[in-house]
């Protein structure tokens, strides 16, 4: 981060390119509810096990609209808010296009769409398929990853991101621990993902302990692929309780609030895993444990962009600087 | 901070995923060769024994499924007292739905008949449970219903498919290439439809009545392992029997499934 070793480290807002779109923010914001919402629906289709209730595509039994009715109601019906948010996309990405003059803006905007484009693809191609699993979990993946596109979408046209440069040091690790968090639940979700496809959620089909024992037999690799996901929650809650505690020691209200809020989600979330596995994968818990996942990615990566906005590099990061700074000074 | 760096923190992320998505084609299991040579194949010549018998069940019975019909109305006002589904199907002890097929004795190559078997849709459910057919015979399915069903069988060995029956009276055809056991065929919409289509290599076969009888015809004379098999009892339920027959008799053969 040599950029800040200057005195003033910032170029200053330039044009009304740094002006805040009011409407344009909302919008982001309404597309980033409407892609959880997105997510929930998917997850029904799998918890429901709707996947192949329409067995055409993109056409739904050679119908744009076939009647609701059975497996079709939740296959067809995620087909639709799916059309709904790449329709979203492809507005706000004109839309940005026209407005925007942040040429990483307007690029991520573009990869947005494109991202949008390859997730129905990819629908596309494991309802052709028959559900191959490594489809499934990717188009699982992409769906979590283009979430947290729209996040960065909405936070970089938002006051906060548009306001005054940061002042305040990381003193207390916060942007490292919001990163180390963020990409732990992503790897997290990309074992779910594929516990989720390869069937193994009920693998180990007792809980807290994995057949009356603390670490079980790996006798199949779906045991395998389950225990890694229940080893995988202990880590995120091992990352967003350091992320908690760094969030509170640094005097940030916005970053401690975000630490509380990443963490009781995480909680929420490992109950919810719970009772996916107590009711037998019951649809309810299963989809909201889907949901309740991506909502853990989100707020972790919006705690990583805020802290990165929020806060300078820390001591660790910046004593080569201070050195500098301190020669200057003395100079 | 400029933009950048999440940017390409977000591209690095969806690198896994193309690894993962280019993998996915692989899995499928390449279409079967077609094994059937329907004209080289020497016609072996139809006997005039038969095996008539009954297949007994010895067990409890588990209760019948309530269907939740209400996801589909069609397939409610279909059912105006409401579907229970009873997969184990018991009168005057024998057990309905039984595939009793010639094993092993049947040495010879049997061509596919020419006629269609049907698996028809009717009132939100399948008439038969259990489909018996020679590999490469034709699968006539049909949809008798004033809704909509897909039609997915899960086979291990033949060529998965999947196809949609929006309207009444369509009919596909379909066949399998291979033998194979209980290929589960279910309707995706409808996730209380179950049926079982068996691929065999030989025509010898029948399917228990609903009290349990059954009636292989047309066999030549010779020694012959049957055995019976039930759907949702599975294929480690199934029991066989040895059976010696000759030309122009018709022997008994008596089965009992375990529950
Ligand atoms: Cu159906």
């Amino acid at each position: 981060m040599s950029v800040h070793s200057g005195a003033d480290p910032r170029p200053q807002a330039q044009g009304p390119s740094r002006s805040f779109d009011r409407w344009r923010h909302r919008f982001s914001v309404l597309m980033v509810g409407a892609t959880l919402f997105l997510i929930f629906a998917g997850g029904l289709v799998t918890s429901t096990g709707s996947g192949l209730a329409v067995p055409d595509w993109p056409l739904s039994y050679g119908m744009l609209m076939p009647p609701m009715v059975g497996g079709i109601f939740y296959e067809h019906g995620h087909r639709m808010v799916a059309t709904g948010v790449g329709f979203l996309t492809l507005v706000f990405a004109f839309w940005t296009a026209r407005r925007e003059t942040r040429p990483g803006v307007r690029r991520l905007a573009w990869a947005a769409l494109g991202i949008v484009i390859a997730q129905g693809v990819l629908g596309g191609i494991t309802v052709r398929f028959f559900l191959p699993p490594a489809v499934s979990i990717a188009h699982a993946c992409l769906a979590q990853t283009f979430f947290c596109v729209l996040i960065a979408l909405s936070y970089g046209l938002s006051r906060e991101w548009l306001g005054a440069p940061a002042t305040n040091s990381d003193t207390t690790g916060v942007r490292g621990a919001a990163l180390a968090a963020t990409l732990v639940v992503w790897l997290q979700l990309l074992v779910g993902a594929t516990m989720r496809h390869l069937h193994a959620g009920l693998a180990i089909p007792d809980f807290p302990l994995a057949f009356g024992q603390l670490v079980p037999s790996f006798t199949s690799t779906a045991i395998a692929v389950h225990f890694g996901h229940r080893v995988g929650a202990v880590l995120v809650l091992a990352c967003l309780l350091r992320l908690l505690v760094a969030a509170q020691r640094s005097r940030d209200r916005s970053l401690a609030r975000m630490g509380v809020l990443a963490l009781g989600l995480a909680l929420v979330q490992v109950a919810l895993g719970a009772a996916t596995i107590l009711t037998a994968k019951a649809v309810v818990p299963t989809t909201f444990h889907v949901a309740t996942g991506a909502a853990v990615l989100g707020t972790c990566w919006l705690t990583t962009l805020r802290a990165w906005r929020r806060l300078r590099p820390g001591p660790a990061m910046t004593r080569p600087v201070a050195s500098v700074a301190g020669a200057a000074s003395t100079a | 901070m400029s933009f950048k760096p999440f940017a390409r923190l977000l591209l690095l992320g969806s690198v896994p995923l193309a690894a993962a998505c280019g993998g996915g084609e692989a899995e499928k299991p390449a279409a079967a060769p077609a094994t059937q040579a329907p004209a080289a194949a020497p016609a072996a010549s139809a006997g005039s024994a038969s095996i008539a018998g009954k297949v007994s069940f010895d067990g409890a019975v588990p209760a019948a499924e309530k269907v939740k019909l209400s996801a589909d109305p069609k397939c409610a006002e279909m059912h105006k007292g409401g579907l229970e589904r009873q997969t184990v199907h018991v009168k005057d002890g024998g057990l309905a739905d039984v595939l009793v097929y010639v094993k092993s004795g049947a040495n010879g190559s049997y061509p596919a008949p020419a006629e269609d078997v049907l698996l028809d849709q009717h009132g939100c459910d399948y008439t038969p449970h259990m489909v018996a057919m020679v590999a490469g015979q034709k699968l006539k399915i049909r949809n008798s219903d004033d809704t909509l069903h897909n039609i997915h069988p899960r086979p291990q060995i033949n060529a998965e498919f999947n196809v949609g029956q929006p309207r009444k009276g369509m009919e596909s055809e379909k066949s399998f290439d291979k033998a194979e056991m209980l290929i589960p065929v279910g309707c995706d919409v409808h996730p209380w439809m179950r049926a079982y289509i068996t691929v065999l290599s030989n025509p010898f076969f029948a399917v228990t009545g609903e009290d349990g009888t059954f009636t292989i015809k047309g066999l030549p004379a010779g020694e012959y392992e049957v055995e019976a098999v039930h759907g949702k009892l599975g294929k480690d339920k199934a029991v066989a029997g040895k059976i010696t027959v000759k030309d122009g008799e018709a022997a008994k053969l008596d089965l009992t499934l375990k529950g």
